[in-house]
């Protein structure tokens, strides 16, 4: 058979797809700049929200309250909103620029500093219960797609369809009224705990117990179901059948070609649905009164601290856009496909 | 060629065929327990939603009529008690169906109209279209949609009219992902290629070939994302971004009297449950026949 | 004792209610190798498929399938897993999704390895065990760091069967190991396997829809038909003398180019036209005409082509995947746009605004591959058919001239297809109702795309019929787009051979077929896998 090759054949043979070299930095280049413009776009929403809307921006401020034609105008002098509407934009971004998130209408004090106190505790609540749930969600999810129809896959299914469907604050509520006297209900530590590490750090996790179950109660459910489909959708796969075809166990299947592809779009979805994961820190931080982001925002809204509700839109948004950039450059790592696109 | 004239006409075959995919769908559907389960639930809270004003009366919603105590338990009089200004909780959650139901289904169509002419016309037109309409919607998907719908519900004027614009605005970069996605696979159908070769132009191949194959996809996700409406129109509520006027109570406007009521305190579950319970099973039937829709239409899906 | 021996074996699927495969016998020695041919939906992938018990759990086997003297069907999972890969490996389809995308080759050669070795294997020892097996299916030991993706279909399908021999194995089966590729990659592939397995003693089943694939590796023959065995014996006899129909329609389907009998005579049941009608004028004719694209780099897919076809020609364009044939065909129908060079059609050059070009395509019609892919499954085939009539708002009663349509395809009685869907039409209905749809506007020239590359056999020669008849009954000119040189032997009055966006050889296909001029050509021929060696050789030499 071999004496049909003939010499021209190496020559012919097809070409493999090609590979780039240098591909690396470009694509980090890329998604970084995408992020950069996704941020300016923030920026320039943040302004049209609270600048550029028809609602009258001092009136909201003083919704509810009597005001003088004098006061309203004083007000919108020293927010510079008696400026022409280009004017406003360029002293909004050069003030951006230079980190001035301007001056909070109720605290009195420069936004920055408000949101900066009130970073870290929500970085604490989100980090924490979303770590947790992307681990249940996903080996939830896992065991349910692989036996499909199975009485755990039935159940745990159920219940994340029904813990989905529940307004996050009201599931918050539940829980303060089921376990009244044994968790705090309110804030992040008491204020006659002992100032060394040790007790603090207990006096903490005691006041997050509540609001983690919470939010994991809520966002789990979104892992394990988009786990359990994309394991669904692995499972026809023919690389599957090659697996058997050695002679693997079927966990041994499972765990080494079905999770490891069926978790690439999951990977995708977990980054996808942070903008889910802070709408849920909101609640969970207005019910548990969390002195995080989310519990300052619910605030600003309430007195009509338009400033502050603009210092937390573009600070709350562009975190998600930068966990964004994170997530398609820790993609790129998981599947090496991306990597010759 | 002579033809006989008791054929039916072309239009009557094609009603025919659409006919037939109906009830086959129908037939798949109806297998599923979940799905007509939820299908059941929902024509029931429907139902009870649109008469209310029939088999109630809307004085009972009147703060300065109320008749009970404050936050009363539950009793023959009123049968899930009474909130604090002494109204009935069941008059209150029958009729918060209204507010919720419609703010969920119009804000819903709204997002679901918005995402499927971007995620087609994305698809549709290569290049700097696409490029430019999915850098777009990308941007508005990873943007906490929350967030961006507090701050158009705190500039605008509070009402039915901002809660619903400020969840259709927010909510449709999914839906327009989803329906590009389905379009890129459509259109690269061998079919749509003959189409083009028999001289069909754009509007030929959207509304011939490409609709149709996106629609059923697009009435999946209006039902699965109903649901997520109501949650968040309940949370904008929750959060005092609601409409105002207690004649027209929501769910989450009833959770926040709750909350603000300080019934958690109080004790008071009568006044804590029902609107919760009834957001989770409207969502919950919404839930259960979106994903019967979704595994007939999708067979790989089906329990097996 | 034989290697594999299949009593009575019966495969039913649940859901499905008829039995997939029935009462097959089959043996095979250490050594031999044996070729199961079918077409698709006969039941041979499932045949193979239960040798491992790799079916899925709906499927119930009765009989027994003695590897090695044991019964597959009753082994404990223990046993059986430990059977895998060690006694009988599958070489599956590679060039498809048999490869884990996300997991190194090297490693998915090595995991059967470490899985089944008595021994623990060392990195390093493991490491040179893999680099032994690339270096037999004849890959560098670099590729072994690549992903599949990284890999052409012939790479993809070199690893599958290093991976098959990881544990050498005794048998080896495999299913359609070849049906992705080019012919000449398929008769490198083709070659390696054989030299193999003839090399280590390994008994080979080889599973294809193609006879002339598997007479040419396989010493023997099994035929299957709806399930059941109906022929078996030596390749050669099985070939030139074929007892069941159904073979004979299979061995039929595939003609030998140069053999003067099949030169515009498909196989088919139906009658041909008596002559070969005399071309016309010309009709099409393509100038300098250049195609480049520029994502990824520049590729030439079309570089400088001139090609013309004549009223009532069949002109073959013959060329390997990614020689832009297919480009080149789009173009010709304004469906791509010329990066130089135009095409002119009856004289005049082809517009390119979109009101010209509506017009130009009712003369011109696409027939494509895949009629399964090629109608939408939602529309019925009278609507398909009139979807060109109404584009273009053609006069007269639109029932009539469908029915016309259908009655020039031969699809007969039309009334009776009218309201059907695709999916309640054999493959060779649909692509007659693509040709249909085609017919109905009337055209002066037929683009067909592979027109019975995804059809079976048996159907195949009623298509080239069809072809030839419409061109003698109404006319029709058409250039047909073809990997298949047996297929331009079939039905064309010219050839032209494309090979990287150029035309390397043209002319009339006696000429062309039977004394290749271009070396690429040749190399062509050469590598047709062939039920008669000694006559290719006669015709290439």
């Amino acid at each position: 058979m071999s004496d049909i090759l003939t010499p021209t054949e190496e020559a012919l043979a097809e070409a493999p797809p090609p590979t780039r070299g240098g591909g690396a930095l470009r694509y980090v280049l890329t998604k970084i700049g995408g992020g950069l413009v996704s941020f300016a776009l923030v920026i320039v929403l943040g302004f049209l929200l609270f600048r550029a809307l028809p609602g009258d921006v001092v009136a909201t401020m003083f919704r509810g309250r009597p005001a003088t034609p004098e006061m309203i105008a004083n007000l919108k002098h020293q927010y510079g909103l008696d400026l022409p509407l280009w004017q406003q934009f360029v002293n909004y971004v050069g003030d951006l620029l230079r980190g001035d998130l301007g001056d909070s209408y109720v605290y009195r004090v420069p936004v920055w500093q408000k949101i900066e106190e009130r970073f870290w505790p929500t970085v604490l609540l989100v980090g924490v219960s979303t770590l947790i749930s992307v681990a249940l969600g996903l080996w939830m999810g896992t065991r349910s797609g692989w036996r499909r129809g199975s009485r755990f896959d039935r159940i745990s299914t159920g219940v994340a369809l029904a813990l989905w469907s529940t307004p996050t604050f009201w599931l918050g509520m539940l829980l303060l009224a089921a376990t009244t006297g044994l968790f705090p209900t309110a804030g992040i530590v008491y204020s006659d705990t002992p100032p060394d590490f040790f007790s603090q750090a207990l006096d903490i996790a005691h006041h997050m117990v509540l609001p983690t179950i919470t939010m994991v109660a809520v966002t789990y459910a979104q892992y394990q179901l988009v786990m359990r489909s994309s394991l669904i959708e692995e499972m026809g796969a023919d690389y599957l059948t090659t697996a058997r075809a050695k002679g693997l166990r079927d966990d041994e299947v499972r765990r080494k070609h079905a999770v490891p592809n069926a978790l690439l779009p999951t990977v995708t979805l977990v980054f996808l649905h942070l903008g889910f994961v802070i709408a849920g820190a909101i609640s969970v931080e207005t019910v548990f009164s969390w002195p995080g982001l989310g519990r300052l925002t619910y605030d600003a809204l309430r007195v009509g601290d338009l400033p502050l509700l603009q210092g937390t839109f573009v600070v709350l948004a562009g975190a998600v856009i930068v966990m964004n950039v994170f997530a398609d450059l820790l993609y790129r790592v998981l599947d090496p496909r991306v990597r010759a696109a | 060629m002579t033809v006989p004239k008791n054929q039916p006409s072309p239009r009557a075959l094609a009603w025919r065929r659409r006919g037939a995919a109906f009830t086959a769908g129908w037939r798949e559907f109806a297998k599923q327990r979940a799905g007509l389960v939820g299908l059941g639930l929902l024509a029931v809270i429907v139902l009870l939603a649109i008469l209310a004003p029939v088999i109630t009366d809307r004085e009972g919603l009147d703060v300065t009529k109320a008749t009970g105590d404050r936050m009363e338990s539950p009793s023959w009089e009123f049968l899930l008690g009474t909130d604090r200004p002494g109204r009935s909780v069941l008059l209150l959650t029958l009729w918060s169906a209204r507010i919720s139901l419609t703010v969920g289904f119009v804000a819903t169509l709204l997002s679901v109209a918005i995402g499927t002419i971007i995620g087609i016309l994305a698809a549709h037109y290569g290049r700097w279209v696409s490029a430019g309409l999915m850098r777009i919607t990308d941007f508005f998907l990873v943007l906490p949609s929350l967030v961006l719908a507090i701050a158009l519900s705190t500039v605008l004027e509070r009402g039915i009219g901002t809660i619903i614009l400020a969840i259709g605005l927010t909510s449709w970069p999914s839906a327009a992902r989803l329906v590009r996605a389905q379009t890129l696979t459509i259109e690269a159908r061998p079919y749509i290629e003959r189409a083009r070769a028999l001289g069909g132009g754009h509007f030929h191949v959207i509304s011939k070939h490409v609709l149709p194959a996106v629609l059923p996809l697009v009435f999946v996700n209006t039902t699965l994302a109903v649901g997520s409406a109501i949650v968040a129109e309940s949370t904008l509520s929750f959060l005092g971004l609601g409409d105002p006027d207690p004649m027209r109570p929501s769910w989450g406007s009833m959770l926040r009297s709750a909350w603000l009521d300080s019934a958690i305190i109080a004790g008071a579950w009568w006044y804590l449950l029902p609107p919760g319970i009834a957001i989770g099973i409207v969502v919950l039937a919404f839930t259960m026949c979106g994903r019967a829709l979704e595994s007939v239409l999708n067979p790989r899906l089906r329990e097996g | 004792m034989p290697l594999l021996e299949l009593r009575d074996l019966s495969v039913r699927y649940r859901n499905r209610g008829v039995e997939a495969v029935r009462g097959v016998n089959l043996t095979l020695d250490a050594g031999e190798t044996l070729g199961l041919a079918g077409e698709s939906g006969c039941g041979k992938s499932t045949l193979a498929m239960s040798v491992l018990r790799l079916l899925p759990p709906n499927a119930d086997i009765s009989g027994e399938i003695l590897l090695d003297g044991e019964d597959v069907t009753t082994m404990k999972w223990g046993r059986l897993r430990a059977v895998r890969w060690t006694s009988a490996a599958i070489v599956f389809q590679g060039a498809m999704h048999a490869l884990n995308p996300v997991q190194r080759v090297r490693d998915q050669i090595a995991e059967p390895i470490e899985l089944h070795s008595k021994t623990e294997y060392s990195a390093s020892a493991l490491r040179k065990r893999v680099h032994e097996l690339l270096a037999q299916v004849e890959l560098p030991a670099e590729k072994g760091d690549s992903y599949p993706h990284e890999l052409s279909g012939g790479q993809k399908q070199r690893v599958m069967i290093a991976m098959a021999l990881a544990c050498e194995p005794r048998l080896v089966i495999a299913d359609e190991p070849t049906t992705a590729l080019d012919v000449i990659v398929q008769a490198q592939v083709l070659a390696l396997m054989s030299d193999l397995v003839a090399e280590k003693d390994i008994g080979l089943v080889m599973i294809s829809h193609d006879l002339a694939v598997l007479a040419s590796t396989c010493e023997r023959l099994a035929v299957m038909y709806q399930g059941s065995l109906v022929e078996e014996g030596l390749s050669a006899e099985v070939i030139t003398n074929p007892q069941h129909t159904h073979t004979q329609t299979l061995a039929a389907a595939f003609p030998t180019v140069g053999d003067p009998g099949s030169r515009y005579a498909p196989a088919t049941s139906t009658t041909l036209p008596d002559a070969v009608p005399a071309p016309g004028d010309e009709l099409l004719r393509t100038s300098d005409l250049h195609v480049t694209f520029r994502t990824r780099g520049v590729t030439h897919a079309v570089a400088g082509v001139d090609l013309s076809v004549r009223r009532g020609e069949i002109v073959a364009l013959v060329g390997q995947s990614g020689s832009g044939k297919t480009t080149l065909a789009r173009t010709i129908l304004g469906l791509q746009e010329p990066t130089s060079g135009q095409v002119t059609y009856d004289g005049k050059p082809v517009p390119r605004s979109t009101r010209g070009l509506k017009a130009y395509r009712r003369q011109v019609q696409l027939v494509l591959q895949d009629p399964t892919s090629a109608l939408n499954p939602r529309h019925s085939v009278y609507e398909s058919i009139a979807e060109g009539l109404r584009i273009h708002k053609v006069p007269g009663d639109e029932r009539e001239h469908v029915a016309a349509a259908l009655d020039a395809a031969e699809l007969r009685p039309p009334q009776e297809f009218m309201p059907l869907l695709p999916h309640q039409l054999s493959g060779g209905q649909r692509q007659r109702v693509v040709i249909a749809g085609a017919l109905a506007l009337e055209p002066k020239l037929l683009v067909a795309d592979e027109p019975v590359a995804s059809l079976d056999a048996s159907v195949r020669g009623e298509i080239l019929a069809l072809l030839l008849r419409l061109r003698a009954n109404l006319g029709l000119a058409a250039l047909v787009i073809t990997h298949d040189l047996g297929l331009a032997w079939n039905i064309a009055d010219r050839v032209a051979v494309m090979y990287q966006g150029e035309l390397v050889e043209v002319g009339p296909v006696d000429e062309v077929l039977n004394d290749p001029k271009h070396d690429y050509t040749r190399s062509l021929l050469a590598a047709l896998p062939t039920t008669q060696p000694k006559e290719t050789d006669l015709a290439s030499g």
